[in-house]
């Protein structure tokens, strides 16, 4: 088969050749075109190749040269150092301390590894891999470009053992973050609030971006915007792991926060706490097992700065920084827990409604001389009980009967004498309106008093109008003389926080001006001699109330705590500094069953009052037993002077 | 053609030292060492091969059949696992990859088959005989799994067909079953429940169709690589300045997306010098096939011809996106041991061929 051709002879071959092989590969045609659809698919491949290389290198090579750098670019926000809350002589109060923190990119870690990741570092940080996953999710979902921060406040030894293993846990990693110290413990925990991550609903606002640390109840809250500071920037380089190549740029430096200074003695704030508890110690040694919270407000009455504000039940505010344990937060949030443990979270001192009780008496009497329906000097009879239109109304003490002016009805807290003040109120006709409530109205009752720090309570003034509107049914629309009766002895309806009395206090202090209550004086930069950024202040301004009228409650105040009938003299009858003040006992139906409440407020020194101290024990019995020391307790702090005798009158 | 090929291995050297450079902590010639090992076992194959008639490969086509069959087997039974596909045998000092060999021994064996049923190419049944030869080692790459090494002899199948002289109308009817086969198993099948790829082998295929889509996914590669190729700009941003690279942003890059590497080191004029090394490379072996003495001869040149324009084209389309993500590596270039020393010996049967030319 083979067939040898003959070799043209001037043509040379290399090889021999090998027999068994078919004849010369002519080019034919079919080969030729064969081979020619080769060379064009050649060409055309490589044509392809060299135009879309022009096309991405050349034609839009700065845009791919954009993309490779913003891959590896990362921006960091640098959050700031919060400002620090000092007292009003400059000790912190709230510090800085610095934290570690564990964050992840979300870009950085691939979906499929995620499960691992959380059930890895669940095991090194001893947080459930669901919560972990919680916190991812619910941030992601906020902002998914930002790092998750996934635990606050990890050991150094965690945050050695993550960083050396930084190719397991691909996009993670740890940062240094401020959180809040609190280098005298448990004080005014409610009045200063906490500082907390920000929620999906505040990142929503767009006031905030995910991951801030924002103020959330509170002075923390209502003075964010001095403490917050402003953040920095900085770029840092990293490779597709999210691991950090070299060292952050800064773009911006962050602007630590501004102090606020309070008005606030930490002394004092710390006297006020204890004396409250003893207060309640003093309430539950009289037999009254219910006495489980209250309020001491300590204002002055000069400016209406407040020098302490205590409310117990109380709270460590270290519960709410770094690793946060729900468990710890359940009797601030929980509303279970929070009514079993008696809300610790409330500042009762703002937000706390009691009927006032006696201690309301020197409205009723400023109320009355002002509407000259008595005089200071006019005697009236007080008796163990009254009848008015039907019902008996008793007196605290069944055996009075003499009459008395009105001071000596004040230091006494003769009820009868102020049902009859009440009763005239009813009398007035109609066209004359309200004025008690008027006049209640004017020295700041049932309404804010302006306080600095939100969420405060404005309490319930009582008038003929508020029972329309609120009642249903016929007999109770009407206002009754038994009403305006039990107004004037504080009681019934009428609703006020401590905060209100305080200022109420003031104003007899003070020789007739309503303070606005405060408890930030400025705000100041952070350290030791910071230039004052602002300056806090509100001027008191003056209520219409003839000098010799108040100086006839004043002087019901004063012996109400020296003279031998004084409801408080066992108190204060032997305290070196003079003060005046007045008990309260007020009845209040606690879930059915009526509780006394035990009141005192007053000021001292009476010559030049520079303290107003109001002192609330809840469920504690008469006044003179428990809030009565209480307040003393404060006084001796504040003074640095000791009672030198004291015994408990069980009065009103 | 010794000229292009010389120039075109140590351009390539040169670049994947480049590449490599800071891959490896502390030794930044590691790879170059290696593929510089490679790159002279391989000549020495070369030189070797020279002086074997190809005659030779088609009298014992039966026998290289067999060993390729036998090494695939091999493989499949005792190879070493990586990232989820058998496909190595490890010998000690390197790891063996016989289906890159075996690119070579199928080229040889079809055209051999081919070949010796001379006039019988017109007729449909050498066609389906060779299809059948093929379609064992093809469908035990493809188990291995390695899809395009399969696609690569399925090439390689096309192109001895084509050279050997089949009928139009055959291979048209080839190319449209493959085709078929192809819109079967990427869409149809998987509609109807039936996987005959794993979705993310599926995944890697059509992505590059639409990178947008799924920006972690499959198509990540696809982006960084683009994004790695256009940064390179005009002239490149050097070795230090790849971030794409050395910041591990592109994956592989010193395989399957090398190209993309060097085109973000050298740039436009770097990678162009590459693709003219590779035309000047493939245009002396047409040159090869049209001289070739037997029909035989001719037909393994335009297998290996056409194999490797067809690895040079998917490998660097995929990395500039105009092609499917495959694990096929760019010949002379990706660090590879059995690539490179299979590819150079190749060229010697091409020399070898061309110098007993007509």
């Amino acid at each position: 088969m083979a067939t040898i051709t003959r070799i043209p002879p001037n043509r040379t071959r290399f090889m021999p050749r090998t027999p068994g092989v078919e004849g010369p590969y002519r080019m034919t045609p079919q080969i030729a075109l064969r081979l020619g659809v080769l060379g064009a698919i050649v060409l055309f491949v490589f044509a392809v190749l060299f135009f879309r290389l022009w096309a991405l290198q050349v034609l839009a090579g700065e845009t791919y040269l954009a993309a490779a750098q913003n891959n590896q670019l990362r921006t960091i926000r640098i959050e700031a150092p919060r400002g620090p809350i000092y007292d009003d002589k400059g000790r912190t109060i709230v510090g800085n301390k610095l934290a570690l923190e564990v964050r992840v990119w979300p870009a950085s870690l691939p979906r499929r590894q995620r499960a691992r990741f959380f059930r890895k570092l669940s095991g090194v940080l001893g947080v459930p891999a669901a919560e972990l996953q919680k916190r991812f999710r619910e941030q992601l979902k906020a902002d998914p470009l930002k790092p998750v921060t996934l635990e606050e406040d990890v050991s150094k030894d965690v945050a050695v053992y993550l960083r050396e293993r930084q190719r397991e846990y691909p996009g993670l990693t740890i940062e240094e973050t401020y959180l809040r110290d609190y280098p005298l413990g448990s004080l005014a925990a409610q009045l200063l609030g906490h500082v907390g991550s920000v929620t999906p609903e505040q990142v929503k606002s767009k006031k905030f971006l995910s991951g801030d640390h924002v103020g959330q109840s509170g002075i923390e809250s209502s003075f964010d915007r001095y403490l917050r500071g402003r953040a920095g920037q900085a770029v840092l380089r990293v490779d597709s792991l999210g691991r950090p190549r070299g060292r952050p740029r800064f773009s911006a430096f962050s602007e630590m926060g501004l102090a606020v200074r309070l008005t606030v003695d930490a002394d004092l704030q710390y006297a006020s706490q204890k004396a409250l508890a003893y207060g309640i110690q003093a309430a539950r040694n009289d037999h009254q097992w219910a006495a489980d919270g209250g309020a001491i407000v300590a204002l002055d009455p000069r400016t209406g700065a407040v020098k302490a504000m205590a409310s117990s039940p109380t709270f460590d505010p270290r519960i709410y920084v770094g690793k946060v344990n729900p468990r710890n937060l359940k009797p601030l949030l929980d509303e279970r827990t929070a009514e079993e443990q008696n809300h610790p979270g409330l500042n009762r001192a703002t937000s706390g409604l009691y009927p006032p009780g006696s201690t309301w008496k020197p409205v009723t009497a400023l109320a009355a001389m002002h509407n000259r329906l008595v005089s200071a000097y006019t005697p009236l009879s007080c008796t163990g009980s009254m009848k008015i239109d039907g019902t008996t109304f008793k007196n605290w003490d069944p055996y009075a009967n003499e009459s008395m002016t009105l001071t000596h009805a004040l230091a006494a807290s003769c009820d009868t004498y102020f049902y009859q003040l009440g009763l005239d109120f009813y009398n007035l006709p109609a066209q004359y309106g309200s004025p008690f409530q008027e006049w209640a109205g004017a020295v700041g009752f049932g309404k804010a008093t302006g306080f600095d720090v939100g969420g405060e309570e404005t309490g319930l003034l009582p008038t003929p109008q508020w029972r329309r509107r609120t009642f249903s049914s016929e007999i109770d629309k009407l206002w009754k003389s038994g009403d305006s009766v039990q107004l004037a002895i504080g009681q019934k309806d009428l609703l006020v926080t401590p905060l209100q009395m305080a200022r109420f206090y003031a104003l007899i202090a003070n020789g007739g001006r309503l303070v606005t209550p405060h408890v930030v004086s400025s705000v100041e930069q952070a350290g030791n001699r910071g230039a004052v950024k602002a300056i806090f202040s509100p001027p008191p301004h003056q209520v219409n109330v003839r000098p010799d009228e108040l100086r006839a409650v004043q002087d019901g105040l004063y012996e109400a705590t020296h003279a031998s009938y004084g409801t408080s003299s066992g108190v204060f009858g032997a305290f070196p500094v003079p003060i005046a003040g007045k008990t309260g006992t007020a009845e209040k139906s606690v879930n059915g069953i009526m509780f006394d409440q035990s009141w005192w407020c007053g000021y001292g020194p009476t010559s030049k009052p520079e303290l107003v101290v109001c002192a609330l024990i809840e469920n504690g019995g008469h006044g003179g037993t428990a809030a009565a020391p209480a307040a003393l307790k404060v006084f001796e702090s504040y003074f640095g002077k000791r009672a030198t005798f004291q015994t408990y009158v069980p009065s009103d | 053609m010794f000229a292009a090929l010389i120039a075109l291995v140590g351009y390539g050297l040169w670049a994947v030292d480049g590449v490599t450079r800071h891959d490896v902590a502390g030794d930044p010639e590691y790879y170059i060492y290696r593929q510089l090992v490679f790159a002279v076992i391989g000549s020495l194959g070369m030189i070797g091969v020279l002086f074997v008639d190809p005659e030779y490969y088609r009298r014992y086509r039966k026998v290289l059949y067999a060993g390729l069959i036998f090494l695939l087997l091999l493989v499949m039974a005792m190879g070493t696992d990586a990232r989820g596909s058998t496909r190595w045998i490890s010998l000690g000092f390197f790891q063996f990859q016989p289906s890159e060999f075996g690119k070579l021994l199928l080229a040889i064996v079809l055209a051999g088959v081919l070949a010796t049923r001379g006039r019988r190419i017109g007729e449909w049944r050498t066609v389906a005989v060779a299809v059948g030869v093929a379609a064992l080692p093809t469908l035990l790459v493809f188990m291995q799994p390695d899809i395009g090494t399969a696609l690569v002899y399925g090439a390689i199948l096309a192109a001895t067909l084509f050279f050997a002289g089949a009928r139009w109308r055959h291979l048209g009817i080839l190319a449209a079953v493959a085709v078929l086969v192809g819109t079967v198993v990427l869409w149809l099948a998987p509609a109807l429940g039936i996987d005959i790829l794993a979705p993310y082998q599926r995944a890697r295929i059509t992505a590059f169709l639409h990178p947008s889509d799924n920006p972690q996914g499959a198509a990540y590669n696809i982006n960084q690589s683009i994004t790695a190729v256009g940064s390179g700009g005009s002239t490149g941003r050097g070795v230090a300045g790849a971030t794409q690279t050395n910041l591990d942003y592109l994956p592989e890059h010193h395989t399957d997306f090398v190209f993309a590497s060097i085109a973000e080191q050298r740039g436009f004029v770097g990678a162009s010098v590459l693709l003219l090394l590779y035309l000047l490379l493939i245009w002396r072996g047409v040159r090869v096939i049209a001289t070739a003495r037997d029909p035989f001869c001719a037909t393994v040149a335009g297998a290996i011809v056409f194999a490797l324009l067809f690895q040079i084209f998917v490998n660097v389309g995929m990395t500039i996106g105009i092609a499917p993500i495959t694990g096929i590596p760019l010949p002379f270039v990706s660090v590879g041991g059995s690539a490179m020393v299979t590819n150079l010996i190749a060229i010697g049967v091409l020399q070898a061929i061309a110098m007993r030319r007509r």
